[in-house]
């Protein structure tokens, strides 16, 4: 890829992350995703036996691979990447197959077979107007029985504002920019903090950075 | 410190009884143009009994295939790009080997019997075509789960033989089973049940190499722990260990020394299938997703 088109990248402070979740719940709230379906899910590491424990949370979105595993196995050319390196499914082309899931080394494809909700009565009780709205949001952009994931807020981006988890980390822990602009700030957090990628053994150069913990 | 080991759970009986078919399909039409090509005259039940066995489970093992697809209106597309995946390349692989084992029924049991009966030459190329097409159907099983590289379980070297030589021990005794119930000669029956011990010996040698294999990096090894100690340890140890390779040995053995008779044939057979079964479905559930690394920490992934 040419370096004059912008190719978006996150740069994950673990320094700065404290856990809250905030992240997880805007994202939820920005993709109207159903029960149980988190593009920006926080995952709990623990190491060490007490006295000397320790805790370490470690968000996760779509790592945007540059050589994305989820691309090469798709049969039906559903997965695609745009210039600016974000994958996206096309859910005209996707069957379904489940494939993306399982060679997906983040975890980061989902799949949902029927909209489901939190709210306990959800069978007796009709739902309400929000829920209503999510789910049509949902069923305009994924679907039922498709794969589905994180697209870095590409609508947004586009609009020139920031991505919903990005905007609403309450510990400044989440950065966007441009990975091919040596200068741009995330750039210089990687080359600075020494961030490093989630698993780089399998070769897909993920887009997202992490800063290490204390 | 790992927390909450777990398995994938996106592929699981629909897929396992998929690959199952797949195997039985493909094993018994490979054995029933073997027995064509090579056998006499004696072993036409058994060769005819082999390819009337690979259509039909193919064709049901893709139907489920198809059936556990999110979106089944759109399996087509599955054939469209062969550069992909395996499973681009399986769809077009299974599609031919369903159309040549068509042929194959309908020109020489039913109900065209007649046709190829008396072209020997065309049966020929259509055997060795078929059968061709029989090894792949077999061993692209493997190559498929293999293609999952965060799953180190599936990305064993020894799978796809491992899957190969079940198929062909699966097949083969759904073979045996049609045999023993249509009164195939005993002798043809003898023979097939001499392979079939070769056979079994050698799954059990590779699953012997696959289990030893699993214990180099953290995912596989939780894998075995779960395969040979944890949740998944009953269904393999019993189902397909005792099963599916034990039972069906010493029924086949005794079969072939002492006892003769339909009896221990049939159960042996029936055994042989289940165990194959069951194999596919431990294999699938066996499969955990590597960690994500981060430091000194390593995440469970807990959502596939």
């Amino acid at each position: 890829m040419s370096t004059n088109v912008i190719r978006y990248g996150f740069v994950i402070d673990l320094k700065r992350c404290y856990g809250c979740y905030s992240c997880t719940a805007a994202c939820k709230a920005a993709n109207h995703t159903p029960k149980g379906i988190d593009f920006a899910k926080c995952i709990q590491g623990e190491i060490g036996t007490y006295p000397s424990a320790l805790r370490q949370m470690l968000p996760t979105l779509c790592m945007q691979c540059e050589d994305p595993e989820c691309l090469t196995v798709c049969p039906t050319g559903a997965t695609q990447q745009d210039e600016n390196g974000i994958v996206t499914v096309d859910k005209n082309l996707c069957m379904g197959c489940k494939y993306c899931m399982q060679a997906c080394p983040y975890g980061q494809r989902h799949t949902v077979d029927e909209w489901s909700t939190y709210f306990p009565d959800a069978e007796t009780r009709e739902m309400d107007p929000y829920q209503l709205y999510a789910k049509s949001k949902w069923e305009e952009k994924y679907g039922y029985g498709m794969a589905a994931k994180c697209d870095f807020c590409i609508v947004r981006l586009r609009e020139g504002k920031e991505p919903a988890c990005v905007e609403a980390c309450p510990a400044k822990a989440r950065h966007i920019g441009d990975l091919n602009d040596p200068e741009s700030e995330i750039s210089i957090l990687i080359r600075r903090e020494r961030g490093f990628q989630l698993n780089p053994e399998l070769g897909t150069n993920p887009c997202v950075y992490y800063l290490p913990p204390r | 410190m790992l927390v909450y080991p777990k398995a994938q759970t996106k592929w699981l009986w629909i897929i396992a009884a998929y690959l199952f078919l797949a195997g039985v399909g493909g094993g018994a039409y490979l054995l029933g143009v073997a027995a064509d090509l090579i056998g006499g005259e004696q072993w036409t039940f058994l060769s005819k009994a082999g390819i009337i066995l690979g259509f039909p489970c193919v064709a049901i093992g893709a139907a489920l295939l198809i059936f556990d697809l999110g979106t089944p209106k759109n399996f087509w597309r599955a054939a469209m790009k062969p550069g992909t995946s395996w499973m681009a390349r399986g769809v077009i692989i299974l599609s031919i080997f369903m159309i040549l084992g068509v042929i194959h029924i309908a020109f020489w049991i039913w109900p065209f019997p007649n046709v190829l009966e008396g072209a020997e030459g065309a049966r020929q190329i259509l055997s060795i075509v078929g059968a061709v097409f029989a090894l792949a159907v077999m061993i692209y099983t493997g190559l498929l789960l293999e293609a999952s590289r965060p799953i180190a379980f599936w990305g064993a070297a020894i799978l796809p033989e491992l899957f190969l030589v079940s198929a062909l021990s699966t097949g083969l005794m759904g073979v045996v089973l049609i045999g023993s119930i249509g009164g195939a000669a005993k002798t043809t029956i003898l023979t097939f049940e001499k392979i079939y011990i070769l056979l079994n010996v050698f799954e059990l040698i590779a699953l012997g190499f696959f289990m030893q294999a699993t214990h180099r990096v953290t995912e596989s090894r939780i894998s075995a722990e779960l395969v040979l100690r944890g949740a998944v340890a009953p269904l393999f140890w019993f189902g397909v260990v005792i099963v599916g390779l034990i039972v069906p040995l010493v029924l086949v053995i005794l079969d072939v020394t002492i006892l003769g008779g339909t009896v221990a044939p049939i159960a042996a057979s029936i055994c042989a299938l289940i165990g194959g079964l069951f194999l596919r479905e431990v294999i699938l559930a066996g499969g955990v997703h590597a960690p994500l690394k981060a430091g000194r920490f390593e995440y469970m992934l807990t959502n596939v």
